[in-house]
């Protein structure tokens, strides 16, 4: 009896998990295969080919610019990075371990700001990017995503609540500055919140579809991030062309993207549950 | 992604009046100040930076003189051209103006609605920031004069700058992160609320165009069902449906979430790690890539309905009149109802990974022992589910919950990349004012923007879609701390 309460047990988690990876494994699948449209016979493709692996990094033509949308969402994505970290840990150690007489207006402040719909402010940025030459370029899309992340602070700074008071009051009576404690007592402790951040704003360049679209619409192929090329190809008039170039295509960009989330979610759990507890 | 941001409520009232406090404080002290100050001080509401010369305070005052003469400088050159014409937003029109001198056609000095627009609302905002920094500067000073006459060490620029990276360590942190805000946030989305009083769009479409204030024109449109106007009937129809799927989504995701979570965590269940990452790999891959692929999996001529067609299923689905005679394929994607199911049910092959990643980590941190005293206590499975496990989770989760339901409102991605170029409304009404039936009140807004170039109506949109969350956020908040108290008192 209780074996067979196993049995069924795990055979309801291999088919939801089936059921889970279907469309993954059809993308690899579709990516490996010889047809370059959608393939609407068979769920597995006829043949075995690196096809569109090669077209993809080798054969560029004004459509598929893979290795500069590549390098260009790698650059947005580092510089967006370290700049949007270093804001989301400062405005977090400031809100959490500092007591001022603003704190409190500004965090229901920053809390009302984020209800507006972020696309909204984005249509006014387009057109201030647009009057000092920054749509199009790597430089204008870095701003968009670091500019504004301050707000995205909470999560930080539930972390930062959690570091016990006593260790940084230790440090005040033997004479620490607050630019101390911060540096040496605080962000030493927050490994996990730290890595959280830091993956978190290098993968919003690389997931962010919205903005992006809005920001580069030159038509030039080679100024797109990767989210705004691969979309291109499954565009009505090129998806038969180009349908297994874009499998390929997320099947390279995943990879890479799927490490760094699986590590972020690690940390995630280990900074944000663990915190909810002890706080 | 990111947009777990919650926001912290207090009354509204309670704000208002000591705003109103801190409002009749900040000019009474101004007085004060004034009456009570020596020459320096006094001085200082002309020249900002003559109170610190006069205690010393030589570069200090250098640098408030600086700021003084370039913001003096900079304001009549740059700003206050915009802020003249900021009442009409420009009168005149570009044009091809004969120059006799070149002889030759040249373009004339037009106006630019959107710049007006633009720096008229960055000219208001200096001019507060000015008068705000004059009455505080003020004060400085004559705190610095109080200092100097009790005898007491008045700081000099060395002890400032020292500081800004001890008590005042705040202002150094929040600095940049503030000026970012303010830039990328504060002001487009002035500029996008004050284009919802005027007549922008792709009639009035800068800078061959001008377009000028309207009043609430555009919020009475929004309401109106005539013949050639029929916001109203689409507004109702998009709102009802963005509520609806952010109910379902919310809570569809929630349920399965946490009983799949449970499911995998149960003591009985083998090899667990392999289980979650099985379910994570599809979270794994950004949402462009794996939402525009589902898109052409299930497409009308696409590799499910081939599937669907072989084994019998969309015959089957004729006969029990789920589908109409007239399609030879299962229209997932391009019929309203079957698209709105379609959409929740992909919604939860995309969510329900995430909330077991999330109640993973939850049930993990319910302490053990609580567990195990209920069952000594004689509690079988599913009564330590509801009385325990099911109240620590909505605890800890709340917050989430509330978050994710303003979230879903906002959930761009799964609307727009599975159905945009795929779905076409049939609904002439819908048509008209360039909705559909699938429409989030986002994805609308979207629309209405980058095809239709109507930045009135979704800047309209926008301010609505914020009340909405306003209001839900902060009702749910007051029920959640109302339920939080309840527990305490249990």
């Amino acid at each position: 009896m209780k074996i067979f309460k196993q049995i069924v047990r795990h055979s309801v988690l291999a088919f939801l998990s089936v059921f889970w990876l279907i469309p993954i494994i059809w993308l690899v699948a579709t990516s490996f295969g010889p047809d370059t449209g959608p393939n609407i016979r068979t769920f597995f493709p006829s043949g075995m080919s690196l096809v569109h692996y090669q077209t993809l990094l080798f054969g560029m033509d004004d459509v598929a610019r893979f290795p500069s949308w590549f390098r260009n969402t790698f650059i947005i994505a580092t510089f967006t990075c370290i700049i949007s970290s270093t804001f989301v840990l400062m405005v977090a150690y400031a809100m959490s371990c500092m007591r001022f007489k603003s704190r409190k207006t500004l965090i229901t402040f920053a809390s009302t700001l984020t209800l507006f719909p972020g696309f909204l402010a984005m249509i006014a940025v387009y057109f201030i990017m647009k009057s000092v030459g920054l749509t199009n370029s790597n430089i204008g899309l870095i701003m968009v995503y670091s500019g504004s992340s301050g707000l995205g602070y909470l999560i930080a700074k539930g972390f930062f609540d959690t570091v016990p008071k006593s260790m940084r009051e230790a440090a005040y009576i033997e004479g620490a500055s607050e630019f101390k404690v911060f540096t040496k007592i605080v962000i030493p402790l927050s490994k996990p919140i730290i890595v959280y951040t830091v993956i978190s704003a290098f993968l919003v360049p690389w997931m962010d579809f919205i903005f992006a679209n809005i920001m580069l619409n030159s038509g030039l192929s080679e100024n797109k991030t990767v989210a705004i090329g691969l979309y291109a190809m499954v565009d009505k008039v090129r998806i038969n062309s180009y349908f297994g170039q874009f499998c390929a295509g997320g099947v390279l960009v995943s990879i890479p993207i799927s490490i760094l989330f699986v590590i972020m979610q690690k940390f995630y759990i280990e900074g944000v549950t663990g915190g909810s507890v002890k706080g | 992604m990111g947009g777990k941001r919650l926001p912290a409520t207090g009354g509204a009232g309670k704000a208002l009046h000591s705003l109103g406090r801190a409002f009749i404080s900040f000019f009474t002290q101004f007085y004060q100040d004034i009456k009570e100050g020596d020459v320096w001080v006094r001085l200082s509401l002309l020249f900002f930076g003559a109170g610190y010369f006069g205690r010393k305070q030589i570069a200090k005052g250098a640098l408030v003189t600086v700021l003084q003469a370039f913001v003096f400088i900079f304001y009549p050159l740059a700003l206050l051209p915009s802020l003249r014409k900021f009442g009409t937003l420009g009168t005149v029109k570009r044009a091809a103006v004969f120059n006799s001198v070149t002889m030759k056609n040249e373009v004339n000095n037009f106006d630019h609605s959107f710049i007006i627009l633009l720096f008229g609302l960055i000219a208001i905002l200096v001019i507060a920031v000015v008068v705000i920094f004059w009455v505080r500067n003020l004060h400085a000073v004559r705190r610095l004069q109080v200092l100097q006459e009790s005898g007491k060490h008045v700081n000099r620029f060395t002890d400032d700058i020292r500081e800004l990276f001890n008590q005042k360590f705040h202002i150094t942190l929040l600095a940049l992160p503030s000026l970012g805000v303010i830039l990328f946030t504060i002001i487009p989305l002035l500029v996008m609320i004050s284009v919802a009083f005027t007549d922008y769009d792709k009639t009035h479409m800068v800078p061959t165009n001008l377009f000028t204030w309207v009043g609430i024109d555009n919020f009475k449109t929004l309401f109106t069902h005539s013949q050639t106007i029929t916001f109203a009937y689409s507004f109702g129809k998009v709102l009802s449906w963005t509520l609806l799927w952010a109910l379902l989504a919310t809570f569809s995701t929630f349920i399965f979430g946490i009983l799949l979570a449970m499911f995998i965590n149960n003591r009985n269940t083998r090899l667990k790690r392999l289980w979650r990452t099985f379910f994570m790999i599809s979270i794994a891959v950004p949402q462009f890539v794996s939402l525009l692929l589902v898109r052409n999996f299930f497409a009308n001529t696409g590799i499910v309905n081939t599937l669907c067609t072989n084994i019998g299923l969309t015959d089957f689905l004729k006969q029990i009149g789920l589908l109409s005679q007239n399609y030879a394929y299962i229209p997932f994607l391009t019929d309203p109802n079957w698209a709105k199911a379609m959409i929740l049910l992909i919604n939860l092959w995309i969510g329900i990974p995430y909330l077991m990643l999330i109640v993973t980590g939850i049930l993990m941190n319910i302490p053990a022992e609580l567990l195990e005293s209920a069952r000594i206590d004689g509690a079988n499975a599913f009564q330590s589910f509801r009385k325990i496990t099911m109240p620590y989770i909505l605890f800890v989760t709340g917050p989430f919950l509330i978050g994710s339901f303003t979230s879903n409102i906002n959930n761009f991605n799964v609307i727009y990349l599975l159905t945009n170029d795929v779905f076409v409304t049939k609904d002439q009404l819908l048509a008209n004012s360039n909705a559909q039936e699938i429409d989030l009140l986002i994805t609308w807004l979207y629309r209405l923007t980058q095809n239709f170039y109507n930045f009135k109506m979704a800047s309209v949109l926008g301010i609505l879609i914020f009340i909405i969350c306003a209001v839900f956020t902060v009702f749910a908040f007051r029920k959640l701390i109302k339920g939080d108290r309840e527990e305490r008192f249990q």
